[in-house]
């Protein structure tokens, strides 16, 4: 059977390229799409886990998205937390979304900011010491080609890299939260405050602790902010829904296409089959395996253009993220595969029922 | 020449009130109007007749292709035309080979794959690949294994059909104008062959045939026409010769 196979793809080949190339297209859709929306998003998680602490604290409505917030919480409110038992340190940052630049920054004070983050890890220069420096981490600095020194436009000012930072701390750039402040016509305001409780303290406790104190108030611990982002994502779901749905009918229309168009050309064969005595089982594996490989060279096309695809990306965007977990490789196969064989479904039971006469006399 | 010992043996195919009526739109076209005969084993059969007497329908129904509108078809004891679909597929599985005027190999596979496929289907297990070889070797198309069939000419393409017809060997032969895309020298040689595997192997033979050679080629010959059988008898030389036995 595999050798009939075989030759019925060698026989038209054009046509099993097309199907090929389609099933790989759905499986390049699926993972690049889902790639750079879960890359965007964990990227978001990490870096904010990475500016340190256990718990954020924002505005009821506010959310995990920084760059929705604006910032209005007073910074004196940073006394009031310090008060909660078993806070350790407090730190305020503003956060601002450049529409132009298509990037986070962060306004922090340095000093409360040493006292909640332990990772910021300089591998050139160091933080800033005026009003008009910046930070930077390491992918903006690759980016955009610039080092210590260097000037960037920041707000419509010009801003001097103090340092440069290893990547994974809060935004890709970090100002004086005084100047962003300014710039941004909030004074005395923030858009969250990260906390870290003392060291040896049930985290519990001070959980309730803060949620007592600050009852209108949205407190998410740092350990869920990952699935919280992901949970809390707009029309995320739906979005993934939908990307599964369009590969699966990818699949689904071009091996229903290419099996249908197959079966109608081979009318005769499959009459010479029914006459040797396939049965209808026979006839429905022949069929379905034929699709099963061409989604199986499409997998493996697409594993490769997906490849192809994230370093075009990376090359031309450094800065995006693309995360392709294991779950979406393992249900790209799934989705392909099921597409597949679901389109052919019909033409198989079709090409099984044929009546042997008419089909061997079949010009 | 036939040098069989003619020793009659059981019935493998009865044919009883066979009739068969087409639907074309809202017309009934009757095809066959009660055939009645038997074929027992070993024998070889010629069915002839006019264009559109019933000859083809007749051994598509034998071969259990399609089912009769009327009357029974025995194989070997079963009556096919009341079986279902599967079990007719089974028993012509294992009981029927097919032989087809436009030889119908499988365009893709070599003559060496279409055997192994039809052994493959059948469930006579494509391990044994010698089989394939073997028939091959013996109708001296050896060197033609590997071709595909449009590699093959006509004569070729036939011997590959009947060799896969029997690989398996099957209860019954059935064959459909085997020689009537052929020339004169090819034909001879497939009925050489027809006739050899039914001396050597008593392989039962039912052919379809206009060819009045081919049909001499037959132990027995069936005539047929407007849907029934006309006459029937033993054909002279294969008579002259049960006599003296």
């Amino acid at each position: 059977m595999f050798k009939l196979i075989l030759q019925n793809l060698r026989r038209r080949p054009t046509r099993a390229l097309v199907s090929v190339v389609a099933v790989a297209l759905g499986v390049v859709l699926l993972l690049v799409s889902l790639g750079l929306s879960y890359g965007q998003l964990m990227d978001t998680a990490q870096r904010t886990k990475g500016i340190g602490g256990d718990f954020i604290l924002q505005p009821s409505d506010a959310s995990l998205f920084f760059a929705l917030n604006s910032g209005n919480l007073p910074v004196k409110v940073q006394r009031v937390i310090e008060e909660v038992e078993g806070v350790g340190a407090v730190t305020p940052i503003l956060a601002k979304f450049l529409g132009d630049k298509f990037h986070l920054v962060f306004g922090i004070d340095p000093e409360s900011f040493a006292g909640v983050n332990r990772d910021l890890n300089f591998v050139a220069g160091k933080k800033f010491s005026g009003p008009r420096e910046v930070i930077i981490d390491t992918i903006y600095a690759n980016s955009k080609q610039l080092s210590v020194g260097d000037s960037i436009q920041l707000l419509g000012h010009q801003f001097t890299v103090a340092g440069v930072f290893r990547q994974g701390t809060g935004a890709r750039v970090l100002l004086p939260l005084s100047t962003l402040q300014e710039l941004n016509g909030t004074p005395d305001k923030a858009t969250m405050f990260f906390i870290r409780a003392k060291e040896g303290s049930s985290l519990e406790q001070v959980y309730d602790a803060l949620q007592g104190r600050f009852e209108n108030y949205r407190i998410t611990k740092a350990a869920e902010l990952q699935a919280m982002i992901m949970d809390s994502t707009p029309v995320f779901k739906q979005f993934v829904s939908a990307m599964v749905f369009i590969s699966v009918t990818i699949s689904f229309l071009i091996i229903l296409l290419a099996m249908y168009s197959t079966i109608t050309e081979r009318t005769r064969e499959i009459g010479i089959l029914k006459a040797l005595g396939a049965s209808r089982t026979y006839i429905i594996q022949l069929i379905l395996n034929e699709s099963l490989l061409i989604c199986v060279a499409g997998v493996v096309l697409g594993f490769g253009l997906t490849y192809v695809a994230i370093q075009a990306i990376f090359s031309a965007f450094p800065s995006i993220p693309v995360t392709i977990t294991l779950f979406w490789r393992v249900a790209s196969v799934v989705v392909a595969l099921a597409g597949g064989l679901l389109g052919a479904l019909y033409p198989a039971i079709k090409a099984s029922q044929m009546d042997p006469v008419r089909a061997l006399s079949y010009e | 020449m036939n040098k069989k010992r003619i020793t009659r043996k059981r019935v493998v195919v009865s044919v009883d009130d066979l009739q068969m009526v087409y639907q074309v739109g809202k017309v009934e076209v009757p095809a066959l109007r009660g055939v009645d005969f038997t074929v027992q084993e070993g024998e070889f059969v010629a069915v002839t007749g006019p264009s559109g007497c019933g000859k083809s329908t007749l051994l598509h129904l034998i071969g259990g292709l399609m089912r009769p509108t009327g009357g029974r078809i025995l194989i070997d004891g079963v009556d096919i035309s009341s079986v279902s679909d599967v079990k007719r597929t089974e028993i012509r599985r294992r009981m029927m080979g097919f032989v087809f005027q436009s030889y119908n190999l499988l365009p893709t596979l070599t003559a060496q794959e279409n055997i192994e496929l039809a052994k493959q289907i059948q469930g006579t297990g494509h391990h044994e690949e010698g089989g394939a070889r073997e028939i091959l070797q013996l109708l001296g198309l050896e060197e033609k294994m590997g071709h595909t069939p449009s590699e093959l000419s006509g004569g070729e393409q036939q011997r590959v059909a009947i060799a896969r017809a029997v690989i398996s060997r099957p209860s019954i032969l059935l064959a459909d104008e085997p020689t009537g895309s052929l020339d004169s020298d090819n034909s001879r040689m497939v009925l050489d062959m027809l006739q050899g595997l039914n001396e050597m192997y008593g392989q039962t033979i039912v052919i379809i045939t206009h060819d009045s050679e081919a049909a001499s080629a037959a132990d027995r010959t069936i005539e047929m026409r407007d849907g029934k059988v006309r006459k029937q008898g033993q054909n002279v030389l294969y008579a002259m010769e049960e006599k003296h036995l």
